[in-house]
């Protein structure tokens, strides 16, 4: 019997998800709920099991392939036997990244920004041969530069389109790769019969109508938009409005089969008229924040900059396009200013200093400042609920629950925002708890959708990597966030007993961006010194 | 032991067993409660039944009053009210059969009973003494109980003299008076048969127009049409009070202060509809409601308990057939998680079958005009249409209107005849956003009454050839 493993669904709001890594390839034995595949989606990245006992019999969704939920990802054969011939399966390179069909073009590089064709000189590899991605497979010359050209991918050289001392325009697909390795391979490719030069120019030219146009369009692949069906309405709304079709094939469609609707373009609009900064960014952000446009991996695309020295290029993983879409986002939407003060912890580095070894052994709770500060946020935040608050158009959008995100480091460059819910019911015990939990949570990949969804405020603790303090950015849509700088100890000047003195105290640097908007300096400051004075005059016996 | 299923559905109308089909094919284990036949409303009391009344008025009116015109001539021409009754319910007993059969032909558990939801998981099954006769538990529950007409205090319904839809398909005999209350699509309707076979009919609507709903144009000619026929119309007119005597009834109305009392034999109360949402569950599971209906989330028609939806006419207006059937599929489809595209509320069609038929879709001229739209308008009457004189529908309009900055098609009005099956290619052309040019260069096939859609499209920009 076959087995179908599909996308899942890992959250209400979520429709789709990309996947980030197999595990297994295809004709591997897996046992039921051992891990088989690794997705990442808008909220969340997440190991998947196997639903089923079986051999790995097919793989329909290669890796950095973003499906709707429910998409057949693969299929698991439970009669113990692959259903594929063997010698297919022994083809197989030995790798677990390249599994499947997939066939990966190779496009003639833009070697630099007037570089607009490109002539191959030599080929180092044959159709048939198999490549590594990096090793190099051909040469080409330009009227700037000969260089050498990697492998997009490895796998198998499939096909050879344009031959040696041939030219092609910058982007005319030169070759092909198949990821199969052994799947697939056409008998017998005659290279030179089946591309003919004019062949290659009249496709390229299509595809890259001249050499201005081509800079512009370079980020979201247009050939693949091509394809995109949009409604004479929308066509219309494009015309009257000036959205050329290089604007128009960046807008995510939510209509049937997700073309670009009406309600799409019009929104477009609403955010492009209102935007105060450049196009190109908004719309990258807001692209990627719906993600409805599909993206090519990065393989396909060549570097454009022009570099004086030696540069590696990498692609951004999921993450770190999420990461920079958000910030990007947030700068866009808040108006960002931050206050700081400084906080006196003697109670709390004196009560943690004597209970710590005690707490760890007897409770197993790893004591920290964390579940203090978060405790006089939240009575902070009880005292000024506006900071509590989300802003919908005119709207302000007062939320009388506290969902309390606490931003956490995930090695290697990963950055996640899980809130403690209902954080206002919560003892500094609680807390404390549950803060060791979300935290344990985010490294190990456990987190839910419902861990990082409807936060009301984020602290941010840089204060552990040693920074004193920083300007943190607005986890939206909130409005405010608190930074916690490092502690450190420092001569201040106390009274006592009315004489002014110097004492050797542990300090630490409070900071909060709150949005102008709708938080001003009177209040942020009120918040900022109801957390440092709750602090600071800290009762213990709270805990 | 309970049976377990994943989707129980409870009640099989339109809706209803809709859902249950499409859950079935999805691969749920589904169930099917209900305590009459399949079909609902729509299938035994509504939709189906009375379009069986009305093609008898249809052809009757034809060999009465139009059969000169053919050069036809008929003597004695006649007929038997109680064949025309029992044609209608031949007819829905046929098509609730149909039913039936798709439902065990999809392998749905079909459990004959009233169903009562007792926890989020588990209904129990009575039969009609009020004995419990089965009990089921079910992961998913969708509530499609429908809507039931709507009774004012002011109006007593006693079922015998004063009535609601469901007596007016199957009364004894033929009233000589009637007076229908409501000038919606049922009231209408009804209104025109009844003219149709020669009982004097006045027609009472609160509201300053018939189908009130429609666009103004449409319904003044409609007004007209119905006049010339005979029907009284008393618009912007109250009902006080409706009281049944021995053999009468006697209403009085009010308008602009004026009193008047009117009698019939027979009242018919067509004002509106309200969600049967009493008796089986809901206030005890603390089911969230509005204004009695079930107030769910248009996106997943999941009611505040999380594994009970609601679909159809108990979650309110607009209470159409095809309607609760889209939602039924979607709601299917979203238990899945499928992700299917939202029921786009903004292009339903809806139509009235008296004749001349009346059917719309999207916003009427007065409503675009509202909403703050500089609009362009395409009009062509049947009256320049060669088919339409060929076949004798002379009376009538197609109507278009578009956004003037975009060309968007925002809604489109026919009255007329078959202009409830004209109305499908509007439909297409709004879900599909076609602007006035994907009309007007589309090839209508000539002659035919649709060709009268591509030349209001094509008027609108004065472009129309015929006109």
């Amino acid at each position: 019997m076959n087995v179908e493993v599909v996308m899942p669904k890992m959250g209400e709001s979520i429709n789709e998800g990309t996947l980030i890594k197999w595990h297994k390839k295809k004709g591997d034995k897996v046992v039921k709920d051992e891990i088989i595949f690794e997705i990442s989606t808008d909220k969340v990245d997440t190991e998947i099991p196997s639903p089923a006992e079986g051999v790995l019999n097919e793989i329909k969704v290669f890796e950095q392939e973003t499906v709707e939920v429910g998409t057949i990802v693969a299929i698991i054969s439970t009669e113990g036997e692959s259903a594929l011939p063997a010698e297919t399966v022994k083809d197989e390179p030995p790798s677990t990244t390249q599994v499947g069909g997939e066939v990966v073009d190779i496009p003639m590089p833009k070697m630099g920004e007037s570089v607009m064709e490109g002539t191959i000189t030599k080929w180092f590899k044959q159709v048939g041969d198999k490549v590594n991605k990096d090793e190099i497979i051909f040469e080409i010359s330009t009227d700037k530069v000969d260089t050498e050209v990697p492998s997009p991918a490895e796998g198998t050289l499939i096909e050879i389109l344009l031959n040696e001392n041939e030219t092609g325009e910058v982007g005319t697909i030169v070759g092909r790769i198949s990821k199969t390795g052994g799947l697939n391979i056409p008998a017998k490719v005659a290279p030179a019969q089946k591309t003919p030069d004019e062949k290659v120019f009249q496709k390229s030219a299509g595809e890259m109508p001249s050499a201005d146009k081509f800079v512009k369009i370079s980020t979201p692949e247009p050939a693949q938009a091509e394809n995109r069906f949009y409604s004479p309405l929308v066509m219309s709304i494009a015309s009257k409005e000036g959205i050329g079709y290089d604007e128009l094939i960046l807008i995510p469609g939510t209509g049937i089969g997700g073309r670009v609707s009406k309600n799409d373009i019009l929104n477009y609009l609403n955010i492009r008229n209102t935007a105060k900064i450049p196009m190109a960014s908004k719309l990258q952000a807001n692209t990627e924040s719906m993600s409805a446009v599909k993206r090519e991996s990065v393989d396909k695309t060549s570097p454009a900059g022009v570099y004086s020295g030696e540069v590696e290029v990498i692609p951004m993983d999921n993450i770190r396009k999420r990461i920079m879409h958000h910030m990007i986002n947030s700068r866009d939407t808040s108006v960002h200013v931050t206050a700081v003060v400084e906080a006196d912890i003697s109670k709390i580095y004196n009560f943690i200093t004597a209970n710590k070894d005690r707490l760890q052994q007897q409770e197993g709770i790893k004591l920290t400042y964390m579940p203090f500060i978060t405790y006089a946020t939240i009575k902070a935040l009880k005292e000024y609920p506006l900071v509590n608050a989300v802003i919908e158009e005119n709207k302000i959008i007062l939320k009388k629950y506290i969902n309390l995100g606490i931003a956490v480091a995930v090695e290697p460059n990963g950055l996640i925002v899980p809130n403690i819910k209902r954080a206002d019911d919560l003892s500094i015990r609680g807390l404390a708890k549950s803060i060791a939990q979300l935290s344990s949570k985010s490294r190990n990949k456990g987190l839910t959708p419902e861990d990082i969804m409807d936060g009301t405020f984020t602290i941010t603790n840089y204060g552990v990597f040693g920074s004193l303090f920083g300007t943190p950015i607005i986890n939206q849509p909130e409005v405010a966030i608190l930074g916690l700088g490092a502690v450190t100890k420092k001569p201040v000047v106390v009274e006592v007993d009315g004489m002014d003195s110097i004492a050797i105290k542990p300090m630490m640097y409070l900071s909060l961006s709150h949005d102008h908007r709708l938080v001003d300096g009177m209040l942020g400051g009120k918040f900022l010194n109801s957390i440092k004075n709750t602090l600071e005059y800290f009762d213990v016996n709270l805990f | 032991m309970l049976k377990e299923f994943d989707i129980a559905v409870l009640g099989g109308g339109p809706g209803g067993y809709v859902a249950a089909i499409r859950a079935s094919q999805l691969g749920f284990k589904t169930a099917l409660i209900e305590k009459d036949n399949l079909g609902g409303i729509c299938l035994n009391w509504g939709c189906i039944p009375t379009k069986s009344l009305l093609k008898n008025a249809e052809v009757y009116d034809l060999a009465k009053n139009h059969a000169d015109d053919f050069g036809l001539s008929f003597s004695d021409l006649s007929f038997d009210f109680n064949k025309i009754i029992k044609r209608s319910r031949n007819v829905s007993e046929k098509i609730t059969k149909g039913v039936e059969f798709l439902v065990k032909k999809n392998k749905i558990d079909r459990i004959r009973g009233f169903g009562k939801i007792k926890t989020k998981n588990e209904i129990a099954v009575y039969d009609k003494d009020g004995k419990e006769t089965e009990r089921i538990s079910a992961k998913n529950i969708i509530i499609a109980t429908g809507a039931k007409p709507r009774i004012l205090p002011s109006i007593p319904v006693d079922r015998k003299r004063i009535i609601t839809s469901t007596e007016a398909m199957i009364l004894p005999e033929q009233p000589k008076k009637m007076i229908v209350i409501g000038a919606g699509a049922i009231g209408i309707e009804f209104a025109y048969f009844y003219s149709v076979l020669g009982t004097e009919v006045t027609v009472i609507e609160m509201l300053d127009a018939i189908l009130p709903v429609e666009d103004k144009e449409v319904s003044a000619l409609l007004a007209k049409s119905l006049q010339k026929r005979g029907i009284k119309i008393h618009t912007g007119t109250v009902v006080e009070s409706a009281v049944p005597a021995k053999d009468s009834v006697s209403v009085t109305i009010s308008k602009d202060g004026t009193k008047d009392t009117i009698t019939a034999d027979i009242v018919l109360s067509a004002v509106g509809v309200t969600g049967n949402v009493e008796g089986f569950g809901l206030e005890e599971l603390g089911v969230e409601l509005f204004k009695n209906h079930i107030k769910v989330d248009k996106s997943t028609y999941r009611t505040n308990i999380d594994n009970i939806y609601a679909i159809g006419d108990v979650i309110g207006p607009p209470w159409l057939a095809h309607v609760a059937s889209a939602e039924g599929i979607h709601c299917v489809e979203t238990i899945k998680g499928l992700n299917p595209h939202p029921v786009n509320y903004d292009s339903i069609p809806g139509c009235t079958y008296c004749q001349p038929q009346v059917a719309s879709i999207g916003f009427t001229e007065q409503k675009a005009k509202e909403l703050g739209y500089d609009i362009k308008i395409g009009k062509f009457p049947y009256s320049a249409s060669g088919k339409a004189s060929a076949v004798g529908e002379k009376d009538g309009f197609v109507k278009i209107i578009f956004d003037a900055k975009y060309g968007e098609l925002l809604g489109a009005h026919i009255i007329g005849g078959e202009a409830t099956e004209l109305i499908a290619e509007l439909g297409m052309a709004k879900t599909l956003e076609a602007t006035y040019e994907s009309i007007v260069k589309t090839v209508h096939a000539h002659p035919t009454l649709s060709e009268m859609i591509m030349e209001a499209a094509a008027n609108a920009y004065n472009e129309s050839i015929h006109i």
